[in-house]
């Protein structure tokens, strides 16, 4: 029997959509949900404060998505292993957290050698960390060579006031919560 | 005689008919209605029914809901939900087939255009009846082209009108400019096509490029909305207008138009190819299959011509995409979509195999035993090993154990495989491979008679080497450098296949000027198979430009308008690729079932009048 022309042309059609289809299923799956808004409540402690700051760099702040720790080679941009080491002799006059405000702030301010300019202001949109986000964040990346000394109440040059590290952290105070507790979500 | 009777059989029959018809609905209408209608309830008379306090409470309510109705603000609506698959499948949809049919409506009268131009110099008429055939197809596709685009907008304004509102709102200077250009589009359009032979060639010429430039435009126009989208300028941070020129043209807007109007031409010859293909298909004469297999050949040469340098303007989009946002560029190249080039890498493998296969097929069509096709082999070789080389990924999925083995998300061997310096070298080779089985085809039959004939071959297989030679040790040279370097050697890996394709083409055109022939081009002569050939060539480049048009507007993920208008829709999470793919797959087969009614009335264009057919007149 002999296949009629419109029937090859259309399984031919079909195959070949469902071959790349097919192909479709075969990569990684993955669902990206919207960034959630966060509610920080204001009695976060230093240690509250490095765990939201690291949840803000893996999600909202999207900094892993350029930023790596640990890896060393050709990179694209600074890997942060050891990043508070550098950043308390990076800017002549600044601590660390006049530094990292600075990075996050005002990217292009200072380039790290050997790199280029690519770092998008964290406080404006499409990412829009809140003040008190960026300072979870610099908590989180005080961790990192070095001891987090900021607080909520930490100011620095661009939460109108100076840097005044405080006195580092203990770690929890006595009765905070843990920061999956301290934070509340609300899907966006 | 009988035909006669038939003709006066069919005149009774047909009012009768109709008026039967015609009853045959108004009595199925009114039994409906009957069955259907609204009854009051029975109520008692008013004077012998005694006021309940539940009748009492219920018209109480009744009250109470209509003033409470009354009383209600108007409010705008941010989104309304599309029933069934949700708003953004049914705008994603829509917006695809609109697209697709435009880029079609865009494409054809470019390559009609060209066609006819050669036929006005050359005198042939064959070239003057290809470019009519070509634009037949375009009356109907305009008509779906807008009407999709009438559904698309219609769609946006009732599913989204928020953010419908603030685009008009940006780009309200520039609505206008765009429905007269239509009105142009629909007069060239049409003259054209009806026109063909009823002007002298130079104003029907005149009338061909008027279509040309107002499509031009008009898709200018709309990529200025869909880039803003993507990187808005213009704009204060609160999502102000300051310049409406700025905001046309931001950093994506001219690359885009670039890569639309190349890929455009590569899709609509693709498409028109198709339509040869199965036109050849259906030929009863070698007639008809020696013209449709002229036509498949040219529409195919056209989407092989402009997909060659399609990579080349894709790179230039992604570097304005990193120029504006490098996290928008990482979200493309190495974040959520990382994986859908994977897949693109396997579509454009697929289209050079089977653009190849189908000039090594085409070689037959020349008389004589062809030398050339010894090196076919060669060939295939290299696309096939670029094409792995090309669909490795960088990190794979794989269990604990395999990644234990491997020692790390990434092969230790075929890893590097998968990073930009190896697939940049792929795809300028498999790019430089098409080229020269594109040489191999032209040069068959053909035997060069020039004087200097064995040294242009020798320059021509040097400046091939030399390009390829480029190519591959800058690829190499990439693992051994920073990335900033890395990223930058792809321009002279682009650079040096471009000029070796400009500079090889001289070389031939002169080279094989008033060359002799050892065999006449047996037009027809081909195997079927190649038809089919070509309409997988169309599936695919349909296909591709679903995946990549999604890429393109799914970047965006959870934003209208990057970093302006944030989207808060239930569809606001970016879905998996699998479903990507089967949004697609469900878009072009609608296509591919609309073109094919586009197709079927084109070709209603050739069949004998019902008079001639019958036999009665």
């Amino acid at each position: 029997m002999k296949i009629p022309l419109i029937l090859r042309i259309g399984a031919l059609v079909v195959a070949t959509t469902g071959f790349y289809t097919y192909v479709g299923q075969m990569v990684p799956q993955k669902e990206v949900q919207p960034p959630a808004e966060i509610v920080l409540r204001t009695d976060l402690t230093t240690a509250d404060m490095v765990k939201v700051g690291r949840e803000i760099m893996e999600g909202k702040g999207l900094c892993f998505t350029c930023h790596t720790i640990g890896k060393t080679g050709a990179l694209r941009f600074p890997d942060l292993a050891g990043v508070d080491t550098r950043a308390k002799t990076r800017k002549p006059g600044f601590t660390d957290v006049q530094y990292f405000a600075e990075t996050l702030y005002e990217p292009n301010a200072f380039i790290v050698p050997g790199f280029n300019p690519g770092m998008p202001t964290i406080n404006k949109p499409p990412i829009g960390l809140t003040d008190q986000e960026i300072l979870c964040v610099i908590a989180y990346l005080q961790t990192l060579g070095g001891t987090p000394t900021v607080t909520l109440q930490t100011k620095h040059q661009y939460n109108a006031g100076t840097a005044t590290p405080t006195t580092p952290s203990s770690g929890v105070s006595p009765g905070g919560a843990q920061p999956e507790a301290t934070i509340k979500k609300e899907k966006g | 005689m009988d035909g006669r009777i038939n003709r006066k059989v069919l005149f009774l029959l047909g009012p009768v008919a109709g008026i039967a018809m015609f009853l045959g609905v108004v009595w199925a209408a009114s039994l409906f209605v009957r069955h259907y209608e609204y009854k009051e309830p029975y109520r008692a008379p008013a004077a012998a029914a005694d006021a309940t306090p539940r009748t009492e409470g219920v018209a109480a309510e009744k009250a109470d809901a209509e003033t409470k109705a009354k009383a209600t603000p108007y409010a705008e609506a941010e989104y309304r939900r599309f029933p069934g698959v949700g708003s953004r499948v049914a705008i994603w949809s829509v917006a695809q087939l609109h697209l697709l049919f435009a880029a079609f409506v865009l494409a054809v009268p470019m390559f009609a255009f060209i066609i006819e131009v050669i036929g006005y110099k050359t005198g042939d008429l064959r070239y003057d009846r290809l470019a009519h055939e070509f634009t037949k197809l375009l009356s109907v596709s305009f008509s779906l082209t807008a009407t999709f685009g009438a559904f698309l907008t219609f769609m946006l304004i009732i599913l989204y009108p928020k953010f419908t509102n603030y685009l008009m709102s940006v780009f309200s200077p520039t609505f206008l400019p765009y429905v007269l250009l239509f009105f142009f589009e629909a007069f060239f359009l049409y003259t054209y096509y009806y026109g063909w032979g009823k002007f002298h060639p130079l104003v029907h010429l005149g009338l061909g490029l008027g279509l040309n430039l107002v499509g031009t435009a008009i898709m200018m126009i709309a990529n200025a909305w869909l880039t803003f989208m993507t990187s808005p300028r213009g704009i204060s941070d609160q999502g102000a207008v300051i310049s409406v020129w700025d905001a046309i043209n931001n950093y994506t807007w001219m690359p885009i138009n670039v890569h639309r109007f190349i890929a455009n031409i590569a899709f609509g010859g693709s498409v028109a190819a198709a339509y040869a293909a199965f036109k050849f298909l259906q030929a009863e004469t070698d007639e008809e299959r020696a013209h449709y297999d002229w036509m498949g050949y040219i529409g195919n040469f056209v989407a092989i011509s402009a997909f060659l340098p399609l990579p080349f303007a894709g790179y230039w989009l992604a570097k304005e995409i990193y120029a504006f946002s490098q996290t928008l560029g990482l979200t493309l190249m190495g974040g959520a979509f990382s994986w859908l080039f994977i897949i693109q890498a396997v579509l454009i493998g697929n289209l050079f195999l089977a653009a190849n296969y189908y000039l090594w097929l085409g070689m037959g069509r020349v008389e004589g035993v062809q030398p050339l096709q010894k090196f076919i082999k060669y060939l295939l070789f290299a696309i096939t090993l670029c094409f792995m080389v090309w669909a490795t990924p960088r990190s794979i999925i794989a269990t604990v154990s395999e990644l234990r083995a491997m020692g790390g998300g990434a092969h230790p061997v075929l890893g590097y495989l998968g990073v930009m310096s190896a697939k940049n070298t792929a795809v300028n080779i498999l790019i430089l491979t098409t080229f020269m089985s594109f040489l191999l085809y032209r040069r068959t039959g053909k035997v060069a008679t020039v004087s200097w004939a064995k040294t242009g071959h020798a320059v021509q297989l040097a400046i091939f080497a030399a390009a390829a030679f480029v190519v591959i040790f800058l690829g190499i040279y990439g693992y051994f450098v920073e990335a900033t370097v890395r990223i930058r050697l792809s321009v002279p890996q682009v650079s040096s296949v471009l000029i070796a394709m400009i500079s090889i083409t001289i070389v031939d055109v002169f080279l094989f000027h008033g060359a002799t022939r050892t065999g006449e081009v047996r037009w027809g002569h081909i195997p079927r198979v190649s038809q089919y050939v070509l309409i997988f060539i169309a599936v695919t480049f349909t296909w591709l430009m679903g995946l990549m048009g999604y890429v393109r507007s799914g970047l965006r993920q959870h934003w209208h308008v990057y970093g302006v208008m944030r989207d808060r829709s239930p569809d606001a999470f970016t879905p998996t690729l699998g479903f990507a793919t089967k949004v697609v797959s469900v878009t072009v087969l609608m296509f591919f079932l609309l073109i094919g009614v586009v197709f079927w009335i084109s070709s209603l264009h050739d069949k004998p009048d019902f008079e001639r057919r019958t036999g009665t007149s």
